[in-house]
């Protein structure tokens, strides 16, 4: 059963961030991540079922670990060695051995999947994606599966998850739609954040177009008033935003101009006076925020959807124009049959691009680190063929 | 003496032809047999006592009293001046400008006028920079005034400073700058480059108030302006500025009109082969040629700007008249179609031109790709009397850079121009439709149009107007050696040659078309037959 | 040992610019040393005596005088020859440039006005007619004239003050290339070479005052000028200088640098219908207004002129204390007045 791996090896950590800072995606060839042939893993209660996976996606924060540039926030909050992959579409294998159901997996380990009760405030009001217990519990730590060494993950032939975990898909669904359920429910739950009003998404990659479409799919929508922008820096970006309904498409160095000509606003150095009151960064970076910070109205909010790190920012614009900085993490349960409907309305099927088998993942990771120039948008691994 | 222009009909043995390439030149082959090239009449002799001249002509004016019969102590006296936008390249001083209204200074000297005030007609152009208004107007007339406050530019957007004269019988209302409409006087010096320019346009475009322009300036017009440079019964434009010039003479101020031409002398050395016929260069004029072109290819293009614009062109004047407007106007405009005028047999397919670094509404600045299509479409095109020099749905030739690339201290409104309104559209109509009021109305660009040195946020949307007649004659529009991504963007079709270009063309006109190339930069009016 | 931050004088921002009192008089000690040391070398001749020396003549016989040829009668022929002129441009280009500048720092303006005259295809000698006030304005116009007449142009200087010796007339011929004529009768001799040279190219600075201002106030014009301008045809082009007169002003021992400022007029033409005391009057107040211009503004002046209300050069018409106290306020318009203060000096107290 081979199963990509990840291990805590320091050295190679070290060598990874280096060689993900010459070349992205150039972290596989030489970091801590592996392949190997393993037995399978244990159930950590009976309760829970193994999963064959069929397609696993590769996400951003996943690329952040290959080329070693994730936060040390997270060090804690991760149990090694663990298999990366958290946007899976599997079958659930039945006690004989046969697949089954054909689920997405909710990969957030919450109180219930921990054997935690009474379980904490934040699961009991619904919001797992908020859990106070992600490393406790009678699973080692890690706040999804893909970040846990007694789950498993995606990128395997092979892993374990609890029925809570589990959504099926529906029958009419490819499983290249399925497989963006997970991070489209991410951008389900950002999209929440959209009052109708004038809004920047900053970034057009997996992560902002979903967003888009999440936020297009609304019937909020309809009677806003206000412009949807996207910036997108390749032209088949462009174009998918285009057709995902964005209202007007720019590069990144357009939208400053763009929201100043559509807000009226003026100019005070390089901070506009009036701005837009919403602009959702799906890409994270110090670059992306201090240019948030820059368009947003007074008194307006970014949220950080994309993953920030360990930026600088200058933020006396916010205090001076109360403007705030909120995060935006994951989804829960009812994200998901939400996100099934959007995928189902914009056919985002089609935003995968190519699939690997896990041999070749040192390759996969290489072109989904350079998915926007190659005009790509989702990469995923395919366990359909042998084992 | 200076010799006529004439028409060149490309043989086998004609050398390669100059064309302008923005900040530089390239020498293109054109097809023998059925090409032609049409090179303006060479410089004419300027006037030797220019100021003698200046003189005789305010003393002597054409339909109206004399200046000095004009002037008396305790009146208001306006002086309004061309602004920036020409003569192009600038000239060495002593300007035009600084001439003429030094001698109309000395006679309202000796007339005991006191209440002076001189006003740069700039209309929605940029404001002027201090060197500028130095080179224009000279030091002894800034020092003199603008301390004062006496000498000021004209703001389109002063509500307060804005006066309606009256209305013309088609409803449209001119208003003009109050300081000037309460005058007892206004003098107006122009300097007249093109026919376009000068009579009742000078007044009614350069003091005017943005509501006045718009009459005029709108995409309808511009498409019935089917002759800017030649009969004006064939420009919607000027007869709508003419009904309102007539509003103006009836109840605005009194008027009195200075005009003066200048030779097309343009280019200093070494850069004076630019002005001579190819088979004339000598092995100096081959040299610097291929001195510069090669050495422009390495220079770091803000410094080529920097070299082209400082350029201070040796042209000089060479007519001055004065009086009552339209007098004053036909005898100029002969004298600018003595210097630019060429009698041309009939139309061709195709039509070639080479786009230089500068055109009207970016002296010292950025030859954007907005300004790219205004500078072919809207003023080369139109450098023609009774029909253009292609065909209705011929192809037209252009050859320049056209990078994407903006002074955002002259043109912020060009850029959102460019990356918003053009995005969505090329069409005049529907740009002015969508778009125009935004721009018009944008609080920012009325800022920076006021208190800063950038055109009205509406300019970029008149830019492209004046092309709107170019736009609609031409089937196709290429542009060689231009950036493709923005040469898409202005909805032309990107040519890396010459010879690509007319392989392209060949869709439109067919294998073997005739072709006519305008041997600018020396300005020319074809006179077609 | 303690470190010490070697500091170094800065850089002066051109090699040649003599840019500081202190340097101008370090090179006058210079001058001093060489000349006590020829001094030293010529003195054994004085022992020698004839021949080596100037004969004594005997008691009763009347040595014959040689011609002068000195003054108004000196030949200054040679400073136009090639020689003389390459061996000038370098003078005026290196060392008479930076003295002026480091003294009179001089503003040129309206030289615009030249243009016309300037672009001809022969562009035609013309005179120069500036006020007078130091020796400075030599230099100032030899530094301030445009081409094409600054390598060909000679200045009218006093006879009686730049040629009494030999040496002096020949350092000022070369040097200035400085043609002497008389300040009280225009010699016949004089006005003649005057025209010669206006004939063959050679442009003129003359100072129709006469002489250099001696209360600081500016003198009347006298005719010479205009003469010359109307038996030649050549045109005149008035001059203000403005400010020299506090640097270096007659009657003060060494020079104080300051500002100054230099004022091209339009050219005048003589007329035929115009004697020569009328044109004159005519150049007097085109200087007047150019001075008016200096000090107030093109539009002031213009005004005035038209009415004939520009101040005059030549001051109040009272004389005294009132005169010199008019003089300050009138000096304070001026770059007189934009002097850069001096350094204030305290007294060594040991």
């Amino acid at each position: 059963m081979s199963r990509l791996v990840y291990s805590r090896k320091p050295g190679k950590f070290a060598i990874a961030r280096l060689a993900g800072a010459v070349k992205p995606g150039a972290g596989a060839h030489v970091g801590p991540l592996a392949l190997q042939s393993d037995e399978p893993l244990a159930l950590p209660t009976p309760e829970w079922v193994r999963l064959r996976p069929r397609l696993a996606g590769i996400c951003g924060s996943d690329l952040a670990l290959v080329d070693g540039t994730a936060s040390a926030y997270f060090d804690p909050l991760v149990s090694y060695p663990f298999t990366p992959g958290h946007e899976v579409v599997a079958d659930v294998v039945d006690a004989d051995g046969s697949p089954g159901r054909r689920v997405v997996v909710v990969p957030v380990l919450s109180c219930v999947t921990r054997g935690i009760s009474p379980e904490c405030p934040a699961c009991a009001a619904g919001q797992i994606n908020l859990c106070e217990r992600v490393a406790y519990g009678h699973l080692a730590a890690g706040l999804q599966t893909g970040f846990c060494a007694d789950t498993g993950g995606g990128w395997s032939h092979e892993m374990v998850a609890h029925p809570s975990q589990l959504v099926d898909v529906p029958d009419d669904f490819s499983d290249e739609a399925a497989v963006l359920i997970e991070p489209t429910a991410c951008a389900v739950h950002a999209a929440k954040r959209f009052t109708g009003a004038q809004t920047v998404i900053i970034g057009a990659g997996t992560l902002g177009l979903l967003t888009l479409a999440a936020i297009t799919a609304t019937p909020r929508r309809k009677k806003n008033s206000g412009p949807i922008i996207v910036t997108a820096r390749y032209p088949e970006q462009r174009r998918l935003a285009k057709e995902l309904a964005a209202d007007v498409v720019c590069t990144t160095d357009e939208m400053p101009r763009l929201v100043r000509s559509r807000t009226g606003s003026l100019v005070v150095g390089d901070q506009l006076t009036s701005g837009a009151p919403t602009v959702i960064d799906c890409v994270g970076s110090s670059d992306s925020i201090s240019q948030a910070l820059r368009v947003v109205a007074p008194g307006g909010c970014v949220h950080m959807v994309g993953m920030p790190g360990n930026v600088s920012v200058e933020l006396t614009s916010l205090w001076h124009r109360e403007t705030s900085i909120s995060g935006c993490y994951a989804y829960t349960h009812a994200d998901f049959a939400t996100a099934i409907e959007v995928i189902r309305r914009h056919d985002l099927g089609r935003l995968v691009s190519a699939t690997y088998p896990l041999a070749d993942y040192t390759e996969a990771i290489a072109i989904a680190a350079a998915a926007g120039r190659r005009g790509a948008v989702k990469i995923a691994f395919d366990m359909r063929g042998k084992h | 003496m200076a010799r006529p222009g004439f028409v060149l009909e490309v043989d086998k043995s004609t050398p390669p032809l100059l064309f302008w390439r923005g900040e530089g030149f390239s020498l293109e082959k054109l097809p023998a047999g059925r090409s032609r090239v049409i090179y303006p009449p060479e410089p004419l002799e300027a006037i030797k006592d220019v100021d003698g001249a200046i003189l005789e002509a305010l003393l002597n004016p054409i339909d109206s009293e004399p200046l000095p019969a004009l002037l008396f102590p305790g009146m208001k006296l306006t002086i309004a001046f061309d602004d920036v936008s020409l003569p192009l390249p600038k000239m060495e001083r002593p300007d035009n400008r600084q001439r003429v209204i030094e001698a109309v200074l000395d006679l309202a000297a000796a007339a005991g006028v006191d209440d002076v005030h001189l006003i740069a007609a700039l209309g929605l152009h940029r404001r002027m920079h201090e060197y500028e208004l130095r080179h224009a107007l000279g030091d002894r007339i800034y020092d003199a005034f603008h301390g004062r406050g006496q000498l000021y530019q004209h703001d389109a957007e002063d509500l307060d400073n804005l006066e309606v004269v009256g209305t013309t019988d088609q409803g449209e209302v001119l208003e003009i700058n109050k300081r000037a409409a309460e005058s007892d006087l206004l003098v107006y010096v122009n300097i007249n480059s093109v026919a376009m320019d000068g009579g009742w346009k000078s007044v009614c475009t350069g003091l005017a108030s943005y509501r006045s322009l718009s009459h005029h300036h709108n995409p309808t017009t511009l498409e019935n302006t089917k002759s800017l440079m030649g009969h004006r019964d064939h420009s919607a434009l000027h007869q709508s500025v003419w009904r309102l010039g007539k509003v103006l003479r009836d109840s605005g101020p009194r008027i009195f009109q200075i005009e003066t031409t200048l030779n097309t002398d343009m280019f200093p050395s070494p850069f004076d082969f630019i002005n001579k016929r190819e088979w004339e260069w000598t092995a100096k004029d081959r040299a610097i040629y291929l001195g510069t072109t090669k050495s422009l290819k390495r220079t770091p293009i803000k410094m080529a700007r920097k070299i082209f614009h400082g350029m201070q062109g040796p042209h000089r004047m060479t007519s001055v008249q004065a009086g009552e407007t339209s007098a004053v106007h036909e005898v100029t405009l002969q004298h600018v179609y003595r210097q630019q005028l060429v009698e041309v047999q009939g139309q061709t397919d195709i039509l070639t031109m080479g786009i230089p670094f500068v055109c009207p509404y970016n002296p010292d600045g950025v030859m954007n790709p907005v300004l790219v299509m205004c500078m072919g479409l809207g003023y080369l095109f139109n450098m023609y009397r009774n029909k253009p020099l292609v065909r209705e749905g011929g192809v037209i030739i252009m050859t320049h850079p056209t990078y994407k690339d903006f002074n955002p201290v002259h043109h912020p409104s060009y850029i959102d121009f460019y990356e918003q309104v053009l995005a969505d559209t090329t069409n005049p109509a529907e740009m002015s439709r969508k778009w125009e009021q935004q721009f018009a109305e944008d609080e920012w660009y009325r800022h920076l149009y006021r208190t800063g040195n950038a055109y009205h946020g509406v300019h970029p949307f008149y830019a492209w107007y004046w092309g709107a007649h170019g736009l609609q004659h031409a089937g196709k529009v290429i542009i060689v050696g231009g950036e493709p991504a923005v040469v898409r963007r202005l909805g032309f079709t990107p040519a890396s040659t010459m010879d690509d270009a007319f392989e392209i063309a060949s869709d439109v006109v067919g294998r073997h078309p005739t072709i006519s190339h305008m041997h600018v930069p020396a300005l020319l009016v074809a006179d077609v037959k | 040992m303690a470190r010490t931050k070697l500091k170094l004088p800065k850089p002066a921002r051109t090699p040649d610019k003599l840019s500081t009192v202190a340097q101008l008089r370090k090179v006058a000690r210079i001058g001093d040393a060489i000349g006590s040391a020829t001094q030293a070398l010529l003195k054994p001749t004085r022992s020698l005596g004839f021949p080596y020396r100037k004969p004594t003549a005997p008691k009763g016989v009347e040595v014959p005088a040689e011609p002068s040829k000195l003054g108004a009668d000196f030949d200054t022929d040679f400073a136009r020859k090639a020689p003389a002129k390459a061996l000038r441009k370098i003078v005026t280009q290196g060392p008479v440039r930076a003295l002026v500048r480091a003294l009179a720092d001089p503003e040129v303006v309206g030289l615009d006005r030249l243009a016309d005259l300037e672009r001809m295809d022969d562009p035609p000698a013309v005179i120069f007619a500036p006020n007078h006030h130091s020796h400075l304005d030599t230099g100032v116009m030899i530094v301030a004239v445009p081409e094409p007449w600054k390598s060909k142009l000679v200045v009218a200087a006093a006879a009686d003050y730049f040629f009494d010796s030999r040496v002096k007339g020949t350092i000022a011929a070369l040097a200035l290339n400085a043609f002497p004529i008389d300040r009280e009768v225009t010699g016949r001799k004089s006005s003649d070479e005057l025209r010669r040279l206006l004939d063959t190219g050679w442009s003129l600075v003359i100072y129709p005052e006469g002489g250099r201002s001696p209360d600081g106030w500016g003198q009347d014009f006298k005719g010479g000028a205009a003469y010359l301008s109307n038996r030649t045809g050549a045109p005149i082009v008035p001059v203000f200088i403005d400010g020299t007169g506090s640097i270096f002003g007659k009657g003060m021992n060494k020079p104080k640098a300051g500002k100054s400022k230099v004022v091209f007029g339009a050219p005048l033409w003589p007329s035929d219908d115009e004697n020569t005391r009328r044109y004159n009057a005519r150049i007097e107040a085109a200087v007047t207004a150019l001075g008016d211009e200096a000090l107030t503004d093109f539009w002031t002046s213009r005004r005035r002129a038209a009415a004939g209300t520009n101040p005059k050069l030549t001051g109040p018409e009272y004389n005294g204390w009132r005169r010199q106290w008019a003089l300050a306020e009138h000096r304070r318009l001026g770059k007189a007045g934009q002097r850069r203060r001096q350094k204030r000096r305290w007294p060594d107290l040991g």
